[in-house]
């Protein structure tokens, strides 16, 4: 796509032109829409196993534990705010407080890994495990793949507070910063569709 | 200079989406109708995903092509996703 595509002026503020643009790098953007086209895929794939083997759906979703879901649902929202809360700073040109924000970002965020690791633990103890049926086989690969992106998620996030604590983004250097924001948003995002399609419905 | 959503939009968008959340989860104890309960959630799901791409991505001040292509995700999905169960 042409950079001239990606940028339009939408007006000014304080004299300086305001544009519109994709924020972050354009590769980030195609990293997200395929990552978001394998997760439709197991979604549907989920729905249609359950509508295959309601009874089956309907005795494994009362194993699992609601509560944990919808705490792990507010921890990564919370957990995105903050980063969007940091990268605010970061505009502004503040990397050491936006690279704090960064780090309360993480913070929020391990609380969905204790309850996820937690949750796991004890369907283990109930004797649960991937090959109970294809309910939990689904259960247990959808959630742990989404589990395999929040950790890279806090491994960018990691390397982007690093660099921010060292001022190594400005204005002008920005879009590294901004496509690791965009890859922790697309985590969160993913985990509001899979939240009630596993817990709730 | 690219325009940044202000921390009290973030802020609202953040308090908005906990509350959407507290209540998609509830909201089975209200609605007896499974199709209504079904895409009640799942419209919330949408709301949700507006949010986030709106005010969290910044996609509201992004050319209007990967708003329209992130929102047609969280639109299409849900919907798809409603359909199996109901039908």
């Amino acid at each position: 796509m042409h950079r001239e595509a990606e940028l339009t002026l939408v007006g000014k503020n304080n004299g300086q032109i305001l544009e519109k643009r994709l924020p972050g790098d354009l590769a980030m953007w195609f990293f997200i829409l395929a990552e978001l086209t394998v997760f439709a895929i197991l979604f549907i794939g989920f729905a249609v196993a359950e509508q295959l083997n309601p009874e089956m759906f309907i005795e494994g979703k009362a194993k699992l534990h609601q509560i944990s879901g919808l705490i792990n649902t507010l921890t990564l929202i919370t957990s995105s705010f903050f980063v969007a809360l940091a990268l605010n700073a970061m505009h502004k040109g503040e990397g050491q407080k936006s690279a704090k924000l960064l780090v309360v970002a993480k913070l929020v965020a391990s609380v969905y890994i204790a309850v996820k690791v937690w949750e796991y633990m004890s369907l283990f103890e109930q004797n649960i495990d991937i090959e109970t049926n294809t309910f939990f086989t689904l259960y247990f690969m959808i959630t742990f793949f989404h589990l395999m992106h929040v950790l890279l998620g806090m491994v960018i996030l990691i390397f982007i507070a690093v660099k921010a604590s060292k001022n190594e983004y400005n204005a002008s250097n920005i879009s590294g910063y901004e496509s690791g924001a965009s890859y922790w948003h697309m985590v969160d995002m993913l985990w509001i569709i899979l939240f009630p399609l596993i817990y709730v419905i | 200079m690219h325009p940044i959503n202000s921390n009290k939009k973030n802020t609202f968008s953040w308090l908005w989406l906990m509350v959407l959340t507290v209540i998609s989860t509830f909201i089975g104890l209200a609605i007896d109708n499974k199709a209504l309960f079904i895409f009640s959630v799942l419209f919330i799901v949408f709301l949700k995903g507006q949010q986030i791409i709106d005010i969290f991505m910044e996609l509201s001040q992004a050319p209007q092509f990967w708003r329209r292509l992130l929102l047609g995700y969280v639109t299409l999905l849900p919907l798809i996703i409603g359909f199996i169960y109901i039908l």
